[in-house]
């Protein structure tokens, strides 16, 4: 299956073709969401539509720290208007075997594959969205 | 002959749902009324989904249908067959069938309701005498459905003698509104005789003195002949009240189409939206002998206007997508409007002349795409009596429910999200408001229970009003339970009038407080209802006296569309507050005001204000700052509230977006709003700013 | 003020056929050198000009304009009583209301004495030459 293949920092991630609306280029500055979650950048004016931005890191619980922000990629979630702030996009490949990812396991992570020699971590669109959700609920009851 | 049956699914979803909900509110009236009438509508709603389930080739949907259809027949054939349980039977049937539709359109096969099944067959051998006979399912692979039509007619609701519509493209489910659509005349009117025309005009929405328009119009209209049925009546036209700029009229006269052209052609301002042959009370529509698939429309409330106007359906998507794009649109020629200003002078006019007719045009296709998404609030209202039986019977409590003005439009957006707080209303009118009815008579009332819900146009607003005749609210009580509860101090509340006091049961905490809920009511969800009524831009108010019953008025705006907004500056973030609920801005140092208990506390008219920092309140970082600060005064749930912002960036009238998904799950925000500058600008909900 | 290119070019439509006739009364100077100058850049030929309901009557008696403009509040004889009066005498005399803001219900009663449209300050040439041209069958 074809995957949209970016990076954040230096780790490699895919997530399949059909999932992502498009990749577009940040804005200078977003403006802020009150009393959002931390891991929300953002909304930014993309024609109109208000897009809601999150950095991936977070979104998987890896250690703080900005993501240098290179694209914002968006997602195609019907009428949910969602992007991944992430470091750059590398281009789209066929994806094929998808392993079990290693450590605990991840809603938003279907696993991992090996391409050209190097691992590419596999996101799970539904997975994302539960987390995203996940993430505004729990932020709600603190 | 094979036929593709998905391309009918929509329309199988929509008709089958509408004629499901009909069965169930016919079932509920009939509960009450037992009139023939009744019946014959039931048995129509439950022979149409039968035939339609059966064409589509659901079967359990049908079957069950089927078994309903016989129960209905024996209760036509003799109403003393009409009991409790009967009624029971058929309402649990009719939400089994909904449910089957519902999951037929997440595209999962429909339950197949055995157990309902076995009840309603045992209930059909008691009731006939006879055992069920099998139902006729068509394979859809096979062949066209036996005894009904090419599919085709069930597209649209056509008047008579109106043309065929194609199908909708509906292949896939979805929610559909219907959209009034103009049959072109049809014939030339040569006649020599007196003729009735049926008009339809629009005034320019850019017109400055509509209701001038609309008089000239409607003299120069009287001048060929006699009106009949002008809407809106005179007096609103020369008023001013044309919701849409939308007039329509039946003209009857001995002139020739041409002529009426003619004299409408040269009043400026004015569009000749229609014209045709005016059909004079239309024949009820025959019920086709090969209507298997979808019966006539029953002839509910055919006038005139139904008879001009001819409906497709359109998605609710669809109609979401124009309304975006249409906003793109005018954003568009906003920062066009911008950027036409750096240009040399001399070359400016004629960008302003065309940025001017693009923002004309824009401005008015934003204003038909508003109309096509108006909506009667029928499609909410009518779920109400059912409800009512339900929640009435729980409670056993008896009660009438009168609804009236359902047929007024809202735009659909504020429809939606009005169905539940209107579902709470009533459910607090009767579990909380009405008496049982042993304590009704007591009281010297009649034992029956009374909801009316009525619905009016009030000049651009739309006022809903649901009134019951039970105990009333308790004032005191409420301001008991508030000031138990930290929401109000004492004082506040003895300065309280009865009128703001019941609005305390809006406050999230004081409405489900028990000694309130059991006394004087209404607590579930009051809170709920306010903030989504004041979040379409509405307001809610509450009257009412002790033990006469209380009156709940909603004032919504007929679209969703402009809000007025104070921009105010936090740190770096510019937010939006509805000016509706700002009181006013003032300037004070922010060290040398009174403190209680570490709140600041601002002096604002007679009393002193509590202060919220806006950047604490929204969790936005702003550098602190000493001295001289702007505020800006606010109402709030419990009274005025001050809140400290950084400036005053100005007003805006501004298309408010509703928050998609996942900005709908945090608190305080209302929408958002796309400046001209093209930045994103949050609404801020205050009053749940500060409870949340 | 911007007035269309269409309209104030030299082959403009209306320059093509003989010019239409207008009086124009209204008791400002100001006024009335505003609308003279939108009529003349729409093609028209301002025959006359009156300042009050009186002059106006007698004017039109004279010239028998095709158009006339009628400021509503005037001394001596108001612009409703004057279109009353003109219509009284040619009933198919084309009377057309200038009319400000909030003055809605003195437009509806000048209709009603036979006024064929109106016009509304402050005016846009176009606008003004818009509902003329409509009155008179060219809109």
């Amino acid at each position: 299956m074809r995957h949209v293949i970016f990076r954040v920092e230096k780790e490699r991630y895919g997530l399949p073709l059909a999932a992502v609306k498009e990749v577009v280029v940040p804005p200078e500055r977003f403006t802020r969401v009150p009393r959002a979650p931390a891991a929300v950048t953002g909304v930014m004016n993309l024609r109109g539509r208000v897009v809601t931005v999150v950095e991936l890191r977070q979104l998987l619980g890896l250690p703080d720290g900005p993501t240098p922000s290179g694209r914002v990629v968006l997602l195609e979630r019907g009428r949910r208007d969602l992007g991944l702030l992430v470091t750059d996009v590398d281009g789209i490949e066929a994806v094929e075997r998808v392993s079990a990812a290693p450590g605990k396991a991840v809603p938003a992570v279907r696993g991992v594959a090996r391409l050209k020699g190097v691992a590419v971590t596999v996101l799970d669109p539904e997975g994302l969205d539960s987390a995203v959700v996940g993430l505004f609920t729990a932020a709600q009851q603190k | 002959m094979t036929m593709d049956m998905s391309r009918y699914l929509g329309l199988f979803l929509t008709e089958a749902s509408e004629h499901l909900e009909g069965l169930g509110r016919d079932l509920v009236q009939l509960e009450r009324e037992g009139a023939p009438a009744v019946v014959d509508s039931m048995f129509r709603h439950a022979h149409s989904v039968k035939g339609m389930a059966s064409s589509m080739g659901f079967e359990s949907i049908a079957v069950v249908a089927h078994r309903v259809e016989d129960l209905v027949d024996a209760i036509r054939q003799d109403p003393a067959k009409l009991e409790r349980s009967l009624v029971d039977l058929l309402l649990s049937a009719t939400d089994v069938m909904l449910a089957q539709v519902r999951a037929v359109s997440e595209s999962k096969p429909p339950d197949d309701a055995s157990s309902l099944l076995g009840q309603l067959a045992e209930k059909v051998s008691a009731v006939t005498g006879r055992t069920p006979g099998a139902t006729r399912v068509i394979n859809q692979a096979k062949a066209s459905p036996p005894a009904a039509p090419a599919p085709v007619t069930a597209a649209a609701r056509v008047s008579p003698q109106a043309v065929e519509a194609p199908p909708p493209p509906a292949s896939e489910p979805a929610a559909e509104a219907r959209v009034a659509a103009v049959v072109p005349p049809s014939e030339e009117g040569a006649a020599k005789t007196a003729k009735r025309w049926a008009v339809r005009l629009r005034i320019a929405p850019t017109c400055q003195t509509p209701g001038v328009r609309a008089f000239l119009v409607h003299k120069r209209l009287t001048g060929l002949g006699t009106l009949h049925g002008l809407q809106p009546p005179l007096e609103d036209l020369k008023a001013g009240r044309i919701p849409e700029g939308n007039i329509q009229v039946e003209l009857e006269t001995a002139e020739g189409e041409e002529a009426i052209r003619k004299a409408l052609r040269n009043v400026a301002e004015v569009e000749l939206v229609s014209l045709k042959p005016a059909v004079v009370a239309p024949p009820p529509a025959p019920v086709p002998a090969a209507s298997g698939l979808v019966p006539a429309e029953a002839p509910r409330a055919s006038n005139s206007a139904d008879a001009t106007a001819r409906t497709v359906r359109v998605r609710t998507e669809l109609l979401d997508y124009f309304l975006d794009t249409v906003g793109e649109l005018l954003l568009a020629t906003a920062r066009l409007r911008e950027l036409g200003k750096v240009l040399p002078e001399n070359s400016r006019p004629p960008i302003e002349e065309g940025v001017y007719r693009l923002h004309t045009l824009v401005k008015d296709l934003h204003d038909k795409v508003m109309s096509a998404r108006m909506t009667p609030l029928s499609l909410i209202t009518d779920r109400l009596p059912r409800a009512a039986r339900d929640i009435a019977r729980r409670r056993e409590r008896e009660v009438d429910l009168v609804i009236t003005g359902a047929e007024i439009e809202l735009d659909r957006a504020i429809l939606d999200e009005l169905a539940d707080p209107l579902l709470h209303l009533l459910r607090n009118c009767i579990d909380h408001g009405l008496e049982s009815p042993e304590d009704r008579v007591a009281a010297g009332k009649g034992a029956r229970g009374r909801v009316l819900v009525s619905v009016r146009r009030a000049r651009d607003r739309v006022v809903v009003e649901m009134e019951d005749d039970g105990r009333g609210m308790n004032a005191a009580k409420l301001k008991t339970a508030a000031v138990a509860r930290g929401a109000l101090s004492a004082e506040a509340a003895a300065r309280m009038t009865d009128r703001e006091a019941f609005m305390l049961a809006c406050l999230p905490g004081v409405s489900t407080a028990q000694d309130v809920s059991e006394i004087s009511g209404r607590g579930v969800g009051m809170d709920a209802v306010k903030r989504v009524v004041e979040n379409v831009g509405g307001t809610l108010e509450i009257e009412s006296e002790l033990g006469r019953g209380t009156r709940f008025t909603l004032r919504l705006p007929l679209t969703v569309a402009v809000v007025h907004l104070l921009l105010v500056a936090v740190g770096d973030e510019v937010f939006g507050l509805p000016i509706a609920k700002v009181v006013g801005a003032m300037e004070a140092d922010s060290e040398r005001l009174d403190r209680s208990r570490e709140m600041p506390l601002l002096p604002h008219g007679q009393g002193l204000l509590p202060v919220y920092g806006l950047d604490e309140l929204t969790g936005v970082q702003a550098p602190p700052r000493k001295g001289v600060r702007p505020f800006v005064v606010m109402e709030g749930d419990a009274g005025r509230v001050a809140l400290a912002v950084d400036g005053l960036v100005g007003q805006e009238e501004a298309v408010l977006k509703p928050l998609s998904r996942p900005l709908d799950l945090l608190p305080g925000l209302s929408g958002v709003t796309i400046l001209g500058s093209g930045r994103p600008v949050f609404i801020l909900d205050v009053p749940r700013l500060l409870s949340a | 003020m911007v007035v269309s290119a269409a309209l104030s070019g030299p082959f403009a439509e209306a320059e093509l056929h003989m010019a239409k006739r207008v009086l124009v009364v209204d008791d400002a100077i100001f006024m009335r050198n505003m609308i003279k100058d939108i009529f003349a850049s729409g093609g028209f030929e301002v025959v006359g000009e009156a300042a009050n309901g009186l002059e106006a009557v007698e004017k039109y008696k004279d010239l028998k304009p095709d158009l006339t403009t009628m400021d509503i509040v005037m001394p001596f004889k108001s612009g409703i009583e004057a279109t009353r009066e003109i219509i009284k005498y040619d009933a198919n005399a084309v009377v057309i209301m200038c009319s400000a803001l909030g003055q809605e219900s003195l437009v509806m009663e000048a209709i009603e004495a036979g006024a064929s449209d109106f016009i509304v300050k402050p005016f846009r040439a176009e606008d003004v030459l818009a509902v003329v041209k409509k009155v008179l069958g060219e809109g």
